[in-house]
């Protein structure tokens, strides 16, 4: 297989070794498989094959109704489950014409930004610890669990909840909801300097990262890329400040950017997203309303009128999306998914190429793919 | 002086490491002692189904068949029969394949009578898959064994000592908090 990326021979250079890194190696987070051709410790070409994880999501939710279909979308980025039913939720509401109550919004965000954290919690764990650091693992892991519970309460899940619904979201919140997710930032907020201190601050870290993949603004946008990808490249694009969907327009927050968009560029963004998230869920902590509807009046049997339309969210990986046609049925027509860890794998070739092959892994955990969602 | 400088910046974040380290070594463990102690699962999370039965032993299923259409992974089959006595339908089988199930609870959201529910319990493993296959006579009896269930419409529901069915305080109930903060201005009222 010929990749574009593949550097011509140089004279004089070594005899190139061909490494397959994968599907079954443990720091490719899932069903990655790369090879790689090295030239001593520099990486001279990089071919990635995806696919070992394909389930056929699209062609299988043409036969199901569009209340089956949410229960399948969770499965796709099954780190971040919940932020996913949401597109395709948005896409049919949009179709249906449905009005969600204010207060139905709010829950939502206030999930949508906890999975987030959660979702940035594995990142970081799994990422350290193909870093070769242990601790900030079983810390990460700690803090998500304490989400886990929060969503189980409610959800009736931990990790697919299958929550979010056409007009709202299934059932009210626990009680104990919000005080428990207060209680949790309030948690939370004592923990983050700890992970500062551990990896962002720490030298050791930065000796690995900084400088090390670096991703031009130019490319980031020729590729698609999204999410803290393309943001620690230099573009300030968010979905939730493009194209704002359920609460956000009301709440104040910032996208925070970096211009180096090297792997710590990657990571900071990440880390001061988490921080960005607390600050969200505080502020609708304060709107939600205690009581109220959680739903608004949808038919029993959902049937879209005839159309198109593509609705985004930005998950915690980048741009999600969902197209969804509609042909007047109970069924779909045909149903899109795009996905963010998709169009950021496609980064491999650029960024692998060139560099050593100890920082491949560092590469590829600070792209933060998920392999539920890239194969589908 | 430069390699010096790396070496010190080295020794310096161990240290900072070890010291966060030493910082949160005295909390408490957060890690549990399964299967000695089992953790306590809310009833509205989804891990065993089961069917409930009502207090004088009759099935609270009527055999409308929603359960069977939404189910995504179609695991549940029914067949059911007219009923000899008086109208509607009765259950001949109800058949429940938990190996295939993936645990969205749409069964239990379409269900007009919170006849099919979801109960604390989560212990699913099994030697054989073919125990995962359920039947009728088996989803009875987790539903007799529960102590306490969750279905949309009735929201959460406990069974008594004595056998008797009854519905839970608000503050287990998801939508309890409504009836909650309704109390407490009534006590400061009175």
């Amino acid at each position: 297989m010929r990749n574009p990326t593949t550097i011509e021979p140089v004279p004089g250079r070594t005899d190139e070794m061909i490494i397959n890194m994968g599907p079954q190696h443990p720091a490719t987070h899932g069903v990655l498989k790369v090879v790689i051709g090295l030239d001593g410790e520099r990486i001279t070409r990089a071919v990635p094959h995806i696919g070992f994880l394909h389930r056929n999501h699209e062609k299988i939710e043409e036969a199901r109704t569009y209340t089956q279909i949410i229960s399948y979308t969770d499965r796709m980025d099954y780190v971040s489950g919940l932020q996913n039913e949401l597109p395709f939720i948005l896409a049919v509401e949009d179709l249906l014409g449905v009005e969600v109550p204010p207060r139905a919004k709010l829950i939502r965000t206030i999930f949508f930004e906890l999975f987030r954290i959660a979702s940035h919690l594995v990142w970081l764990g799994t990422g350290m610890l193909d870093l070769g650091a242990i601790t900030p693992f079983l810390y990460t892991f700690r803090d998500r669990e304490k989400i886990l519970e929060i969503t189980e309460k409610t959800a009736g899940a931990r990790m697919l909840p299958n929550y979010f619904t056409f007009g709202g979201v299934r059932r009210d919140v626990h009680p104990d909801f919000f005080k428990d997710v207060a209680a949790f930032l309030d948690f939370f907020e004592t923990r983050l300097p700890d992970y500062y201190a551990l990896v962002l601050d720490s030298p050791v870290f930065q000796a690995r990262a900084v400088g090390v993949g670096v991703l031009s603004k130019e490319r980031a946008i020729a590729r698609g890329a999204s999410g803290p990808v393309i943001r620690a490249s230099g573009v300030p694009y968010d979905v939730r400040k493009a194209e704002p969907y359920d609460a956000y327009p009301e709440l104040e927050f910032e996208i925070p950017t970096r211009e180096e968009g090297d792997v710590y560029a990657r990571f900071w963004v990440r880390f001061r997203e988490m921080e960005e998230s607390v600050k969200i869920i505080r502020q609708a902590l304060e709107k939600v309303p205690k009581t109220g509807p959680y739903k608004g009046k949808v038919p029993p049997r959902v049937k879209p009128k005839p159309g198109a339309r593509y609705r985004a969210v930005e998950i915690a990986r980048g741009h999600l999306g969902a197209y969804v046609v509609s042909d007047g049925s109970e069924y779909p027509a045909r149903i899109k998914h795009r996905s963010p860890s998709f169009a950021n794998l496609q980064l491999i070739p650029d960024l692998f190429v060139g560099a050593r092959f100890a920082d491949a892994i560092a590469i590829l955990s600070s792209l933060d793919p998920v392999f539920g969602e890239v194969d589908r | 002086m430069s390699l010096f400088a790396e070496v010190w910046d080295a020794v310096k974040a161990v240290a900072a490491g070890l010291e966060t380290v030493h910082r949160r070594v005295k909390q408490p463990p957060a890690t549990e002692f399964y299967p000695y102690k089992k953790p306590e699962i809310p009833p509205v999370s989804v891990q065993f189904l089961a069917l409930i039965q009502n207090e004088d032993g009759t099935d609270r299923c009527v055999a409308c068949l929603q359960c069977e259409r939404v189910c995504p992974s179609q695991v549940i089959t029914i067949e059911r029969k007219r009923n000899p006595e008086g109208k509607g339908f009765v259950l001949e089988r109800f058949d429940l394949d938990f190996a295939n199930c993936m645990h969205c609870a749409n069964c239990v959201e379409a269900c007009p009578v919170s006849a099919i529910v979801t109960v604390g319990e989560f212990e699913h493993a099994v030697y054989d898959i073919n125990f995962l296959k359920a039947d009728k006579a088996f989803l009875d009896h987790i539903g007799h064994e529960a102590k306490i269930w969750y279905s949309p419409k009735f929201g959460v529901e406990m069974r008594t000592p004595e056998g008797k069915i009854v519905k839970a305080p608000p503050e287990m109930q998801p939508g309890g908090l409504a009836e909650l903060l309704k109390e407490a201005e009534g006590g400061e009222g009175a």
